[in-house]
C-alpha cells in the first residue's frame, strides 16, 4: 500500500494522544498515593493485575513502539549516506528491536 | 548570532518545529525504554521493586518527570500541527500554528500539569 | 541614505572582509560588483538579469539563501553582510556553485511535456491549483534551504517536485505514471519531505512549495 509509513505515523500518533491523556490521568490523579506522586508496588500492582488494564497497556506499548521506531526510521532515512540498502537493513533492524522490546514489555505482566 | 535568531524565530521557525519534534521524539523513545525496564522490575517482588523506584521519589527525578511532561506536550501538539498541515488546512498559517498552538497552548497545558506536580512532589520534600 | 557596510565574503581560499559604501537602494549584487571592481578583481560570482527574473545570483546571504540582486542591506538590518555560496551544492569557485545536482533531480521527474501528437498543442483553461506555482526560475534557493537536502543527496527537492506537479495537473501529458513512481519513492521522493517549510520561506517567487508537496502526498494516500 502506498504511504503505509505515513499512515502508521499519523494513526498511531492520534491514538497515542488519547492513550497518553488517559494514562497520565490514571497514573497521577486516581488514587491518593499516586496523587502525592508515590510509586509503590501495591499502588501499581492493584491496577496492573486487572486483565483489562493489561490489554490496554500492552496495546499502548505496541502503538508507542510503532510510532517511536518508525520515527527513528525516518531519521535514519534522511541520511542518504546509508544508501538504499542500508535503509532496508535499518528498517529490518528496527522491526527486530521493536519485536524484542514488545516481548519484553509483555513479559513484564507475567508472574505478577 | 542575531541573524540566526531572526532566521529561526521568524521565516524558518518550521525547521525549529521539526528539530523539536525529532529531539523530543528520541528522548521519549529513550524514556519508554526506561519505563518498560521499571515495570519489568515488578517481577522482582514488592521489596526489590519499592527499593528500585525509591530513587524516583527524589527531587531530581520529579524534576525530570516534569521535563518529560514538557517533552510529551511539545511533541504531541506539534504532531497535531503537522497532521493538520498535511491535510491541507492552515498552510498559510503554519508559523502561527507553531507559536500560538505548539508553543503557546503547549505552555499553558504544561503549566497546568507541572505546577501541581511541582507543588505536590518537589516542594513537599 | 548611504551606509558603510562590512561585507564578509566566503571565497574558496577563506573568508575575506571588505568595507563597502552602499546607497539605500543598492543591492548585495551591487556590493559584489563594487568589491570586484575596486578591491578584489579575483572575486568570482554569477549574475545575469540583475532584476530577480533569471535566478542566477542566488547566494547564502546572512545565513539565508537569497537572490543577491533582490536583497538590500537595509532589509538585512545589519552592519555586517555575510555572503557565502549556496549550500548543498558543489562549489566551483568563490560564490559560484554548480547546479548540476539540482538539475539531475529536475530531470528525474521528466520535466518536459510528453504528449501524444496533436493533443499536446491543445490550449487548456487555466487551472487554479497551479496558477501560483508556475513562476519557478530554477534558482536553486529552495534546494539550498531544504533541511533534508542538507543530509540527503538523493532527495528530489522542492523545485523538481513542484515541476512534476505542474505536469501531473496537465491533461495533455501522458508520462505521469512514470513521474508518480519517482515521486512515490520512499527513499528519495515526496516522503522525505517533513514539512519544515524552509523552501516556502526562502522562495524568491513566493511559490508555496510545501503545499505542492503536501498535495502530491495526499493524492498518493488514496491511490
Amino acid at each position: 500500500m502506498t504511504a503505509i509509513w505515513w499512515w502508521l505515523q499519523r494513526i498511531t500518533g492520534a491514538a497515542l494522544v488519547v492513550l497518553l491523556i488517559m494514562h497520565f490521568w490514571v497514573e497521577h490523579f486516581v488514587s491518593e498515593n499516586l496523587r502525592r506522586g508515590d510509586l509503590t508496588y501495591d499502588a501499581i500492582r492493584a491496577r496492573i493485575t486487572n486483565p483489562a488494564w493489561q490489554a490496554i497497556d500492552i496495546a499502548f506499548l505496541l502503538i508507542a513502539l510503532v510510532h517511536g521506531l518508525s520515527g527513528a526510521r525516518n531519521i535514519l532515512l534522511d541520511y542518504s549516506r546509508i544508501g538504499r540498502r542500508g535503509a532496508r537493513f535499518a528498517t529490518a533492524g528496527l522491526v527486530v528491536i521493536g519485536a524484542v522490546w514488545a516481548w519484553w514489555g509483555i513479559a513484564a505482566f507475567r508472574n505478577l | 548570532m542575531k541573524d540566526l535568531i531572526r532566521k529561526y524565530g521568524g521565516p524558518f521557525s518550521g525547521m525549529v518545529a521539526h528539530l523539536i519534534q525529532r529531539v523530543t521524539g528520541l528522548l521519549l523513545l529513550f524514556y519508554l525504554f526506561l519505563h518498560v525496564r521499571t515495570i519489568y522490575a515488578l517481577r522482582e517482588g514488592p521489596a526489590a521493586f519499592d527499593q528500585a523506584v525509591g530513587a524516583f521519589n527524589g527531587v531530581l527525578f520529579k524534576l525530570l518527570e516534569i521535563a518529560l511532561l514538557g517533552a510529551v506536550i511539545l511533541h504531541a501538539l506539534n504532531g497535531i500541527r503537522i497532521t493538520i498541515l498535511d491535510l491541507g488546512l492552515g498552510q498559510d498559517r503554519q508559523r502561527r500554528l507553531f507559536w500560538a498552538w505548539s508553543i503557546g497552548v503547549g505552555a499553558l497545558i504544561f503549566l497546568a500539569g507541572a505546577i501541581p506536580l511541582f507543588l505536590a512532589s518537589v516542594l513537599r520534600r | 541614505m548611504t551606509g558603510s557596510y562590512e561585507v564578509r565574503v566566503t571565497k574558496s581560499a577563506g573568508v575575506r572582509s571588505f568595507q563597502v559604501t552602499l546607497g539605500e537602494r543598492m543591492t548585495v549584487l551591487d556590493a559584489l560588483f563594487r568589491i570586484q571592481a575596486q578591491q578584489d578583481s579575483s572575486l568570482a560570482f554569477r549574475c545575469a538579469c540583475r532584476v530577480g527574473m533569471c535566478g542566477t545570483c542566488a547566494m547564502y546571504i546572512n545565513k539565508v539563501p537569497r537572490l543577491a540582486c533582490k536583497t538590500r542591506p537595509a532589509q538585512l538590518d545589519s552592519a555586517v553582510i555575510s555572503i557565502a555560496p549556496l549550500p548543498h551544492l558543489p562549489v566551483i569557485q568563490d560564490l559560484v556553485v554548480s547546479l548540476g545536482p539540482f538539475f539531475d533531480q529536475w530531470k528525474r521527474i521528466k520535466p518536459a511535456l510528453r504528449g501524444s501528437g496533436a493533443d499536446t498543442l491543445a490550449i487548456i483553461p487555466p487551472n487554479p491549483d497551479t496558477s501560483r506555482k508556475r513562476d519557478c526560475i530554477t534558482c536553486g534557493i529552495c534546494y539550498a534551504a531544504c533541511g533534508i537536502k542538507a543530509s540527503h543527496a538523493d532527495y528530489l527537492g522542492p523545485a523538481a517536485i513542484n515541476k512534476a506537479f505542474l505536469r501531473l495537473k496537465d491533461p495533455r501529458d501522458s508520462a505521469n505514471k512514470a513521474r508518480l513512481s519517482v515521486l512515490n519513492d520512499e527513499w528519495s521522493g515526496v516522503w522525505r519531505c517533513h514539512t519544515q517549510f524552509n523552501c516556502t520561506a526562502a522562495c524568491p517567487k513566493k511559490i508555496d512549495l510545501t503545499d505542492t508537496i503536501a498535495r502530491i502526498k495526499r493524492a498518493m494516500l488514496t491511490s
